[in-house]
């Protein structure tokens, strides 16, 4: 018997999962940090799947894509932080149910 | 190419067994009489003051957040210093437009005065 | 020799898949927002293994450096800046709600599986062989000042716009 290698199914899977579980996290929790921690998750399980796509269809823009969507996450991560800072600051929370302003 | 890592590997396992080996091998060994005066917190001698979460500044956010976008900046020069042999001119003029806008972010900050620590 | 590097490919890869899965269930279970973090750490640094797996060297390495290393950091300097005690009960009943968003959830991964077994993915194939991916950073910075110069250098607008952005709502005094 001959043990094939792994093939790119699993790894897409595994992306699939580790989105999945993003979603829940960012659809169950309140903190809003832990809101946006699911979303980087999110965001990493995708870099998955577009890496896992460059490797079986040897080709490099998968690679480049995830290079910039990192980069974008950085940035998104400084604003999105500096952004959760001056809402504790006005209002004393950040869980995003109670942040209701402009709701209707 | 594995097999290349498959050494490191075997590095990772052997530290990870050498620290889980050190803690379990102190905590079977070694005896222990706990004491109320042993639990208390130690704060160089003195009894704690307050709650040990304590918030912070925010001048630490403004300097993590600088630290981030820079390494963001440093990541994209690592495959350009990879492949300078071949583009010289054409690598340095692409590479001197990019830092050349993130030059202007950091003449902002240093105006704005966020790299002061008062 | 053949057989021993797929055994080992497939047990590095069975090894790192559960531990990401079960560092990212407890992270959106466990109550304390730091070892939140720290799960969140631990399963970039799984999901980094299986880069390298994936013959890319130069995003496992960025993995490490930028997402473990620099945003979880930032992540958790603002949780020690706000001080945060754990989750309060709400006053909101939000309970159904969240199981039929999980639920919903849950049926999207379904569909996914059922979409990756139904068709198997096609595409062209390209040059980039494993051989050529060895040398990783190389064909990245190939590929970077090629066909992606012009994303290259409008990363650097975005990078000046998220540090005005921050500075400018980090720095300002309430009234």
């Amino acid at each position: 018997m001959i043990l094939p290698p792994v093939p790119p199914a699993f790894y897409l899977v595994l992306s699939g999962i580790l989105f999945t579980i993003g979603v829940i996290g960012a659809l169950t929790r309140r903190n809003a940090i832990v809101v946006f921690m699911c979303i980087e998750l999110m965001l990493n399980s995708v870099n998955l799947s577009f890496i896992t796509f460059s490797r079986f269809l040897q080709s490099i823009e998968g690679v480049l894509f995830a290079f910039f969507i990192i980069a974008v996450a950085a940035a998104e991560a400084a604003v999105g932080l500096a952004i959760f800072v001056m809402l504790y600051r006005s209002k004393e929370t950040i869980n995003v149910d109670e942040v209701n302003l402009l709701k209707w | 190419m594995l097999v290349e890592y498959f050494t490191i590997g075997i590095f990772i396992a052997i530290a990870i067994a050498f620290a889980c080996f050190a803690v379990l091998a102190s905590h079977f060994l070694g005896q222990r009489k706990p004491s109320a005066i042993k639990q208390a917190p130690y704060e160089c001698g003195m009894t704690t003051v307050g709650s040990s979460f304590r918030r912070v500044p925010i001048k630490y956010y403004i300097i993590a957040m600088l630290f981030l976008i820079f390494d963001i900046e440093v990541v994209f020069l690592y495959p350009w210093a990879v492949v300078f042999k071949e583009y010289r001119v054409f690598a340095f003029v692409s590479m001197a437009v990019f830092l050349g806008i993130l030059i202007l972010a950091y003449i902002y900050i240093w105006k704005k005065g966020a790299l002061e620590w008062e | 020799m053949e057989t021993i590097g797929t055994i080992l490919q497939w047990l590095i890869f069975l090894g790192m898949a559960f531990t990401s899965i079960l560092a990212s269930v407890l992270l959106i279970t466990r109550k304390n927002p730091i070892h939140s973090a720290l799960f969140l750490i631990l399963n970039f640094l799984c999901v980094a293994v299986i880069y390298l797996l994936l013959y890319s060297q130069f995003i496992a390495i960025i993995q490490v450096l930028v997402y473990a290393g620099a945003i979880v950091m930032l992540i958790v300097f603002v949780i020690m800046l706000l001080d945060l005690e754990e989750e309060l009960r709400s006053r909101l009943k939000l309970f159904y709600s969240k199981v039929i968003g999980s639920v919903l959830a849950v049926l999207f991964l379904f569909g996914l599986i059922y979409g990756l077994v139904a068709t198997s993915p096609t595409g062209k194939t390209g040059s980039y062989t494993a051989e050529k991916m060895s040398a990783n950073v190389k064909a990245v910075g190939e590929a970077l000042f090629n066909q992606y110069l012009f994303p290259f250098e409008v990363v650097s607008i975005l990078l000046v716009v998220a540090i005005i952005g921050a500075v400018i709502l980090s720095k300002r005094k309430l009234s």
